[in-house]
Formats: structure tokens, sequence, C-alpha cells
């Protein structure tokens, strides 16, 4: 803190503009859905106030509820996939045998800068039935039998809208544990080589240990930054076939826009604010407790 | 003995070569994959769409720029337009971001002031709200003051997203430097705003390098936003304008890459010649923020 502070009027002067702006785009909006949450509204200039009949209809609505599964499903393939992949890479990168580091590391994070609509419309074209990579490859090793149209079997499709995240952001968090291994002194890995750890051992018990903040940093993104899910959804299936792919952003836009029910697509707003922040709520209970243990 | 002894460490040396092999072809494979769509769209782009629907994995047998010329002089796909909305929106946005974080950032660090609680605690809450909780409202809001569908509608809520994360960049940032620095300006007779600019700004360069790496990316990228507040195609950005190409030539996939490529190359091409700085920027801002 410095011992001279300027005179209010320059704090005003500075902080009024970006902090009207913040509260116009952020907490302004929240109270609007709170109130239109309570009407029946189809977007027009006619509003029925109906009390608290959207959010009865919220909890008994089947759809949202899948949808939320389908969120929470997403969100677990992707703490395996992204996290789970990317610690085993950096365990892989980090042994002697690895050549080309550095092109791994630009070409890995790649794409992870693109934006996720064209990963969307990218892999689209890898599932494509009539066109697409993976069925061509599967007639090239002989397995016609299983091609088919990906993203129309209903039971697959969540985890196909999954891969394609999966696979984007492989490299974001490879990097990221990559730069907290590096700072583990190369001297504990090598007596724990000579002390006649294998490979998983030392992964286990001597670098998981060591990097836990990180990879505890790299859950927390997982699974702030996966519970976010819809771009690619709204490229790959808008939700479909049926409500299978549905997440709770993609059935959100689908009620207020597509049947302009603004009403009760407040509502759902609400909801997913409630739930997005007892999902991460939940995280920051988890990451306490973790620490807590390590403390002891 | 001792030939036993030699027998076991070829039998070694040879299983670790193996491994070693492994290991790195697994590498290999996931390194390539990250970049085969960028190559597998670049040649096919090239062909037309019935060599590509004959044989999706060849390489073109006769290359046609066709492809380009077509989506690049055909008014309809405004291409261009898109690509000049997004890099304006973007530009603007980013700006604001580094300069409002600055601001704040600084002040959250140097100075207790009232509400500084308050504030602190709000942007943190702009942390953890999920973002599309905040569609269906900032799209009645913005629709209410007639601020949607207009050439600085997304430049509003990008910087509003994008402001707490910087803010905690630089606040953290400023906390490291002396403040024997701006006590000496300020015994030097220098007024509280040139300090700010002439002796701060300088000093937090690094950081906000990395936010402004950082909100390029998001904002170039951002989609659900442009999505529900931009109407008119002539102000779409650049993954909007995408969605609506897919729609247009569903079938023509050559035709359908073109334009993806177009749409990514300033992006692209950005990532390859500042890889080492972004990937350290986005490091940094994922690891601090």
């Amino acid at each position: 803190m410095l011992s001279r502070k300027p005179k209010a009027i320059t704090f005003l002067v500075y902080l009024t503009i970006p902090i009207l702006l913040y509260v116009f785009v952020v907490f302004f909006p929240l109270l609007t859905s709170l109130f239109y949450s309570l009407f029946e509204w189809k977007g027009g200039p006619n509003k029925t106030f109906i009390g608290g009949a959207n959010y009865t209809q919220l909890i008994h609505d089947s759809v949202f509820w899948s949808a939320f599964r389908n969120n929470l499903y997403l969100v677990f393939l992707c703490l395996i996939g992204q996290v789970g992949i990317a610690f085993i890479f950096v365990m892989i990168i980090n042994t002697r045998y690895i050549k080309l580091k550095g092109m791994h590391r630009t070409f890995g994070f790649f794409p992870s800068t693109i934006a996720a609509v064209s990963i969307g419309f990218i892999w689209t074209m890898i599932y494509d039935s009539r066109r697409g990579l993976l069925n061509w490859f599967l007639e090239k090793v002989g397995r016609a039998d299983l091609q088919q149209v990906w993203l129309n079997n209903s039971k697959l499709v969540m985890t196909l809208v999954s891969i394609p995240l999966i696979w984007q952001y492989i490299g974001y968090y490879m990097i990221i544990m990559l730069s907290a291994t590096a700072a583990i002194d190369t001297e504990i890995l090598e007596s724990a080589d000579l002390d006649g750890a294998n490979a998983f051992q030392t992964a286990v018990h001597v670098v998981l240990p060591m990097i836990k903040s990180t990879i505890m940093v790299c859950i927390v993104l997982c699974v702030s930054g996966n519970m976010k899910a819809f771009d690619n959804i709204y490229v790959m299936t808008k939700g479909g076939p049926g409500n299978a792919s549905m997440v709770m952003a993609m059935y959100g836009y689908k009620i207020s826009f597509e049947q302009q029910n603004m009403g009760y697509g407040s509502a759902i707003s609400v909801g997913i604010f409630v739930l997005g922040i007892a999902v991460i709520g939940a995280m920051q209970l988890l990451q306490r407790a973790i620490s807590k243990e390590e403390v002891i | 003995m001792i030939s036993h002894k030699y027998g076991r460490s070829t039998g070694k040396r040879v299983a670790d070569g193996i491994i070693g092999v492994i290991l790195n072809l697994i590498m290999l494979i996931f390194s390539l994959s990250c970049i085969f769509p960028l190559f597998w769209m670049g040649y096919s782009s090239l062909k037309i769409k019935r060599e590509f629907n004959a044989d999706i994995i060849s390489l073109p047998t006769h290359p046609t720029l066709d492809n380009y010329r077509r989506i690049l002089t055909n008014p309809d796909y405004h291409i261009g337009a898109s690509i000049l909305n997004s890099v304006r929106t973007t530009a603007i946005s980013v700006f604001f971001i580094v300069l409002f974080g600055f601001v704040i950032g600084y002040f959250l660090a140097r100075y207790k002031f009232k509400g500084h609680r308050a504030l602190w605690i709000m942007l943190l809450m702009g942390m953890l709200i999920p973002v599309h909780s905040l569609l269906v409202p900032i799209y009645i809001v913005f629709k209410q003051t007639n601020l949607s569908n207009q050439w600085f509608t997304l430049i509003m809520p990008y910087v509003a997203f994008g402001l707490p994360i910087a803010v905690f960049l630089v606040q953290g940032f400023v906390k490291t430097v002396p403040t024997a620095l701006e006590e000496a300006a300020s015994i030097d007779g220098c007024s509280f705003t040139r300090s700010l600019f002439n002796v701060i700004m300088p000093i937090c360069r690094p950081v906000m390098v990395t936010v402004a790496i950082l909100q390029t990316f998001s904002c170039w990228n951002e989609f659900s936003f442009a999505l529900v507040l931009i109407r008119d195609t002539t102000l779409q950005t650049v993954p909007l304008a995408m969605t609506q190409f897919t729609g247009q030539f569903s079938s023509d996939y050559p035709k359908i890459m073109a334009a993806m490529l177009i749409t990514m190359a300033p992006i692209v091409i950005l990532y390859f010649v500042f890889s080492k700085q972004i990937i350290k920027g986005m490091v940094a801002g994922a690891v601090k923020g």
C-alpha cells in the first residue's frame, strides 16, 4: 500500500466507466433474468405474471435434467481425457527417450487456440457417414461393418461430441503440467530411478505429489471450461438426435431463441446459474479438502 | 558369466530401444493428429467437389484455386466483412480489457478505498458465474436498450468477461513491484496520472502482454454471444459467419474447407509465428488466474 493516496475524485474518474460497464453486462442481466423468469413471455409485448410456475416446470422438466446429466458426463469424460491423457503424455515426454519435444509442444498446443466452432466443423467432417474420415478408415482396415451415421447414434453421440473437446485440450493441459514438472529437481527423479522405481511408480509416487497443486488447477479449469460446452455441440448436433446430446446452455438457447419462450428461457438461465455455481462450489470444497490434507 | 552378463545387457538395450520407439511413436501420432486437419483441409480445398467425393484422402490431381476464387468473389458470402468485423471487435475489446484491467488491478493492489472489498468480490464472482446463464438475459437487456446488433455490440460483453482475469493478473504483478518507484515519482512532483502511465505501465508490460494474448484468442473465437446479439449478416464475426457457410454449401466440403482456412488464417499465422510467447502467456494466464 502506498503512503500517499490520490483524491477520491481520481478514483471516480478511473474506476467509474469500467465498473459501470461490468455491472451492466454481468450483474444487471442476472437480475433481469430473475425478474422475467416469473412471467409467461414469448418475447412479444405481452407478459403475464405467473409467479413460480416456470420453476415448477423446470424442476419437472426431464429434458433439462438430462441436459444437466449430459453436462456432467461430458465433464467427466474430459477430466479423464484431457487431464488424464495429458498427465500420461507429460510422463512420456519427460523420459529420456523422447525426441522433438519442441515440436510436440507447438503442435500439441495448437488446437486449443482454434475456435470451438472450427473444431466442431472439422470433426463433423471426420464423423460424416459418406465422406467422413472415420468411415473411410474403417473401410480401409476391413471393418466396414462398423460404419454408421455416427452423429445419429443417440447412445454414442455425447461421447462423440466430447472427443473433439478432449483432443483439442490435451496439449493445453500437457503444457501446463510440463511447466510444473520442469521445476522438479532432476536429482529426485534420478534417485528414484537408482532406487529401482519403475516409470509407473515414479509417476504416481514421486511426480504426482509434487505437481498436485498444478493438477488441481487443471482439474478446476477443466470442470469450469467444460461446463461451458456449447459451441461445438451447436455446430455438430444442435443437441440431437432428439435430445441425446442436449447440454444446459443448448437447451436454454433452444427454448429462448427457437421457441421464443423468453420467460421459461430466463428460468432455465437461473437454473444454469444455480447448478453451475453448485458444481464449481463442490470443486472448491474438494480443492480445499485436498490442500488441507497436504498441510497435515 | 561374462557372456551371460553381456547377453542380458544387449537384451536390455533392445528392450530399451523398443520402448523408446513406442513412446516416440505415441507422441508423434498425437502431435501430427493436432495439425493433420490443417493439412487435410489445405490440400483438399484445392480439389473440386467431385474429386473430393470420389476419394476424400488423396492428394489433388488437378489442384485448383477455384473454391477460393468463388468464395472471395461472391459478395453473398461476406467472408472479408466477417474477418474485418472480427479484427475490429477483437482489437478494440483487447485494448479496453488491457487498459481497464491495468487501471483496476493497479488500484486494487496499491490502495485501500471504499468499496475495495466489494469490487474484489464482484470481480471474483464474475469469474465463477457460468457464462451461459447470461446468454438469454444479456440478449433481453441489449435488445431493450437498442444495444444489440450494432458494430460495437460485442465489445461490451467481451470487455466485461475479460476484465476479472486481467485485473487479477495485473494485481498480482503490481504487488511484486516495489512502491519506492511511485513514492520517488510523487516526491519529484510527478502527477498521479503521469506516474500511473509513465512509471508503472512500462513496468507492467509483460503482464499486459499476457493479458492481451489470452484475450485475443478468446475474443476472436467467441461464438455464443455473437450468435444471440448479432442479426445482420454484415456484422457477423468469423465463427458466426462460418456457421452460415456450412449451411449454404453443406455438401461441398472442399468449399467449406477453403472458407474455414481463409477465416482461420490470421489466427493460425499468429500462432505459428509467436508460438513460444503465446504458449507462455496462455500458461501464465491459466495458472495464475
